[in-house]
């Protein structure tokens, strides 16, 4: 029997766990994201206050791609407590040319998935999630 | 008379007190996009605003409220300003009088917005208590001899409160102008 799904991405918690490997820079899996997933076309990271961090190699260099990122989640966190929430677990922005997918990494930094709107959204969220720890940059 | 509704767009470099001032001065309960700072700007300060600040301030057995929008400091946050600015009645820009490295950048911003908005500023000038040292660097940073200018102490409330008449004044002397235009 599988074991249980992780509990949706929400927020994406950091494992604990020790890695004993360097883990993968942050760009190498965006790129790897982007050219594993179908319908992925790119992806960016960005820290909570706005600065880029890494992005895919198809997503263009843009100081206020990351700075956009950052005031939509800050946002939307204060969304998240109109709508009698506490956390936010994610961000969709679906709109006529595909979708983006916005997820909290951490408690620093922010992960933005740029992709056609059939992705298959298990798939993007079960790839990231399996590298939440390398994303997050904290020493695990 | 009918109530009144008035837009105030807050802004100024980063860490000029912005936040401070909505956060202090709010009747209700401010909204903010605070988050932690990393690199350079941690430095500054802690915390820094990524989307806006909102906080209300009516004025007691009138029917005028003021609706402040507080934006981002920073140059990358910048169409933040540009979404928040439409319908604006009344810029309060906020200056730190001691982050002197501030001063260049923040005339060429207030001197811009105020063309583009056409609309009368006031000068808060934080950290500092001279009114003679405030009106000076307003001036320099482009204000009009007749734009207000304050001198005061964002972590102070009470300061905070001081920026606010200045902007119901201004507003005040705006509407009356409009009049006699109409006339």
């Amino acid at each position: 029997m599988p074991p249980p799904a992780p509990s949706a991405i929400p927020s994406l918690p950091i494992p604990s766990t020790v890695s004993a490997v360097t883990p993968p820079n942050p760009t190498d899996i965006l790129d790897e994201l982007v050219d594993t997933i179908d319908g992925v076309r790119s992806a960016i990271l960005a820290s909570i206050d706005g600065f880029g961090l890494a992005r895919s190699s198809s997503m263009s260099d843009e100081a206020s791609h990351p700075a956009m990122l950052a005031a939509a989640i800050g946002l939307a966190r204060q969304l998240v407590l109109m709508g009698g929430g506490e956390q936010l677990r994610q961000l969709v922005v679906d709109h006529d040319g595909g979708l983006m997918l916005v997820w909290p990494i951490g408690n620093e930094r922010v992960l933005a998935v740029l992709a056609v709107t059939a992705v298959e959204q298990r798939r993007v969220r079960a790839f990231v999630q399996a590298r939440v720890g390398s994303l997050a940059g904290t020493p695990a | 008379m009918s109530a009144q509704t008035f837009k105030i767009l807050v802004t100024g470099p980063f860490a000029a007190g912005k936040t401070s001032m909505i956060q202090s001065v709010s009747q209700t309960q401010a909204i903010s996009t605070d988050v932690v700072t990393s690199g350079e700007e941690s430095d500054v300060k802690s915390h820094t605003t990524v989307a806006m600040d909102f906080g209300t301030y009516c004025l007691d057995g009138d029917d005028t409220r003021l609706l402040l929008f507080g934006t981002p400091g920073q140059a990358r946050f910048r169409f933040m300003t540009n979404i928040l600015k439409g319908d604006v009645d009344v810029v309060a820009f906020v200056i730190d009088a001691e982050a002197t490295e501030t001063h260049a950048v923040a005339g060429v911003e207030l001197r811009a917005l105020l063309r583009d908005l056409r609309v009368p500023a006031v000068v808060a000038v934080n950290r500092c208590d001279d009114i003679t040292i405030a009106r000076r660097l307003a001036r320099s940073l482009g204000a009009l001899d007749g734009e207000a200018v304050v001198p005061c102490q964002l972590i102070d409330p009470d300061s905070g409160r001081e920026v606010v008449v200045e902007i119901l004044l201004t507003l005040l002397a705006s509407m009356e102008s409009t009049k006699v235009e109409v006339a």
